[in-house]
């Protein structure tokens, strides 16, 4: 090899090194966030639903003459594609990116790794939707989830269930840290109530026949089955559950709250209860936020999309309260929210950064679409 | 390779362009240089860019050892593996529990988490060595999902939430813990690895092992041990797992099942298959295509998974025996 060659092949390395260092900011130039969702992988709906609310927040900052005095906002998007991997590669993105702030995380699983991320890069990150427990010992300090956290929903189902004069309780998870923390949280909440877990299970994501399940949960005379997890495999729990003829209560999570759930679970999944976070359609703040999101995207706000708006208007609201994009003001300003009405109600944190109080709500499947449940 | 063989007229036909950029690699003078020059990249890259571009990197050259250490089952001894993320997984739960759990300095755990792949690897090996090609292929692929679901149900392994805070390592009272350190030490694992390819490729047990390759029972019966040749690949693949499972493990500080599925088993097999089968240069370069595709196309969002499989049928399209193939199968 001549000299030329390895110089070139240095300038070559070189040239692509500073073309991905991105660009630095200034006082004048728009304030950048990052988004971090899973915009690819089995995920995506919901991804893309957070990904649009917190464009359509910035959008409306930007309209009212932005932040801090006339800087805009402008978003970058990380896919975590619902894996701890591609998480961390996505959060490393954003972080060189010097974003000044991050709204999102979705699946909880992928989330955890991200916080040591943002917590060294001192980056503000509020998270909208990932709610495991398991987040609250590794946050760093800089982080806050504003939806509730799976503790929360657990209470909601088991005073659900018992109000139902239920007692022997089937819970199905998918192993992964969402479910599965949602799941025994439930059989321990379930079991301190004086109630019977008649069977406690976990199928593996992907799955297409659950037959084995149903038998087992049939046989264990369990009065209601509890699916922790997500929607797309959820649907067809509920279709074979149905179909070999349970006759119980079914509730499903937060993760499996979506429209979509009718899709593919069909008639079955009428009478089907979900616990949810406040979903737009039950919200009477966001009447305008549905119709502004129905125009601009052509499709209905998903389950989260009213937090991840929410997170976007706390991180813009924090970065003014702050006066600067400095992150240690930003952390300070998000830890002093004051219990403020937000779309999805007042937000203010515990001294873990969790939402202060519990934003559950039940609904029931009826006629193809979710209702709010009135016992 | 010790005797490089000139490229035989009846051979392929190959590009000009590629004979000669694979010709200048096998030609030893020649390659000293681009080694030294490759070394050099690799040292002063960090310096040089962003942090994110490190962990990419970082993330590279974990799957370069990982492609190499699966290429000796592969590549050099042709044993299908669909289960190659198990010894991934053993090596970084081994040091996530004695560490976590048990309390163990992260170096002294190091040779436990060796001996359990090593392990894992004659426990794989034993049952299969009569098995070829695709019965080999399901019991390896049911290995590695034995150890996923193990993982996934016992308290120590911590459940499906896995184990987080595994404390981060130190070294005489650096600790390694910024992402540039992690990054010199993928780069070290990765060379280390590359040696220790090269050298297995050039040894006895190498030619053994394509012996075996080529027509098990006429080298058993020319007189290699057709057993222990099949359970050396498979220890010695198992080792490199464990290696960067180990370093995979403190790196990310928190492990889960869903680290080691059979989609990650998938994506080093892709990664040999596509740079090269047996060759190492090609095996490299299919782990960083493999890792930075994916990571390139990051602007294109919802898409980017789909022009990657579209770039990745191509590939096997134009050049169906892998980028780089090996020239001596």
């Amino acid at each position: 090899m001549t000299m030329r060659t390895i110089l070139k092949l240095i300038a070559s390395t070189a040239a692509l090194h500073l073309a991905a260092s991105g660009p630095v900011l200034a006082q004048d130039e728009p304030i950048t966030i990052g988004v971090q969702a899973p915009t690819t992988g089995s995920e995506a709906t919901y991804g893309k639903d957070m990904l649009n609310a917190i464009g359509l927040a910035a959008d409306e900052i930007n309209a009212k003459g932005g932040l801090l005095g006339g800087r805009q906002i402008t978003l970058v998007s990380g896919d975590t594609a619902c894996d701890p991997q591609q998480s961390v590669n996505a959060a490393s993105r954003l972080a060189s990116q010097e974003v000044v702030g991050v709204v999102g995380g979705y699946c909880s699983g992928a989330t955890q790794p991200t916080l040591k991320i943002y917590g060294d890069a001192n980056i503000p990150f509020v998270i909208v939707a990932a709610n495991s427990t398991q987040l609250i010992p590794a946050n760093p300090g800089n982080a806050f989830m504003i939806n509730s956290t799976g503790a929360d929903q657990a209470k909601t189902a088991v005073d659900f269930f018992a109000g139902k004069g239920i007692d022997k309780l089937a819970i199905v998870n998918q192993g992964d840290a969402y479910s599965q923390d949602l799941a025994n949280l439930t059989r321990d909440a379930w079991k301190a109530a004086g109630h019977e877990v008649s069977a406690f299970e976990y199928v593996n994501k992907g799955e297409q026949d659950f037959s084995a399940l149903v038998n087992k949960i049939r046989g264990s005379g369990a009065q209601a089955v509890f699916w922790t997890a997500y929607y797309a495999d959820g649907g067809l729990l509920i279709r074979q559950l149905r179909q070999r003829g349970f006759q119980g209560t079914i509730a499903v999570g937060d993760g499996s709250n979506s429209p979509k759930l009718f899709d593919i679970a069909g008639r079955a999944a009428e009478g089907v209860y979900a616990f949810s976070n406040p979903t737009a359609d039950f919200l009477p703040a966001a009447k305008q936020f549905i119709s502004d999101y129905q125009a601009k995207f052509d499709t209905a706000p998903g389950p989260y999309a009213p937090l991840a708006y929410d997170g976007m208007q706390l991180m813009a609201w924090a970065i003014d309260k702050a006066g600067s994009t400095d992150a240690d003001a930003i952390i300070k300003a998000l830890g002093s929210a004051d219990g403020k009405e937000w779309l999805a109600g007042p937000i203010s944190f515990t001294p873990q950064h969790t939402l202060a109080r519990s934003n559950f709500v039940v609904l029931e499947g009826q006629d193809g679409k979710w209702t709010r449940y009135q016992p | 390779m010790a005797n490089p063989t000139p490229v035989a007229p009846e051979g392929r036909p190959r590009g000009n362009l590629a004979q000669r950029l694979y010709a200048a690699f096998d030609s030893p003078g020649r390659r000293r240089a681009l080694h030294l020059v490759l070394l050099a990249i690799l040292i002063v890259t960090p310096w040089l860019s962003s942090q994110y571009v490190t962990v990419i990197l970082t993330n590279a050259l974990l799957y370069v050892v990982l492609c190499l250490g699966l290429n000796v089952v592969v590549g050099y001894a042709g044993l299908l593996d669909l289960g190659y993320a198990a010894f991934f997984a053993v090596g970084a739960y081994t040091i996530g529990i004695l560490t976590q759990q048990f309390g163990f300095n992260f170096w002294a755990a190091i040779p436990f988490a060796l001996l359990a792949a090593a392990l894992a690897g004659v426990i794989i090996g034993g049952p299969t060595l009569r098995l070829r090609s695709d019965y080999l292929a399901i019991v390896t692929l049911g290995f590695g999902e034995i150890v996923r679901f193990t993982a996934r149900n016992l308290e120590i392994t911590g459940g499906a939430s896995g184990l987080s805070h595994i404390p981060e390592p130190s070294l005489f009272g650096w600790y390694i813990d910024s992402s540039i350190d992690f990054y010199y030490v993928f780069a070290a694992l990765a060379v280390l690895a590359y040696i220790a390819s090269q050298r297995l490729f050039d040894s006895r047990l190498g030619r053994a092992w394509l012996y075996v390759r080529h027509d098990e029972d006429a080298a058993e019966a020319m007189g290699i041990n057709r057993v222990a040749v099949k359970l050396a690949a498979y220890v010695i693949g198992a080792i490199f797992g464990a290696v960067g499972g180990i370093f995979f493990s403190v790196n990310l500080g928190a492990i889960s099942p869903e680290s080691f599925s059979f989609q990650q088993s998938v994506l080093i097999l892709m990664a040999v298959v596509l740079g090269g089968m047996g060759k190492i240069p090609g095996v490299i370069l299919g782990a960083f295509i493999v890792v930075l595709g994916p990571e390139l196309l990051r602007e294109f969002d919802t898409l980017r998974l789909l022009i990657f499989a579209v770039l990745l049928l191509l590939i096997m399209l134009f050049r169906p025996s892998g980028i780089w193939p090996e020239k001596r199968s």
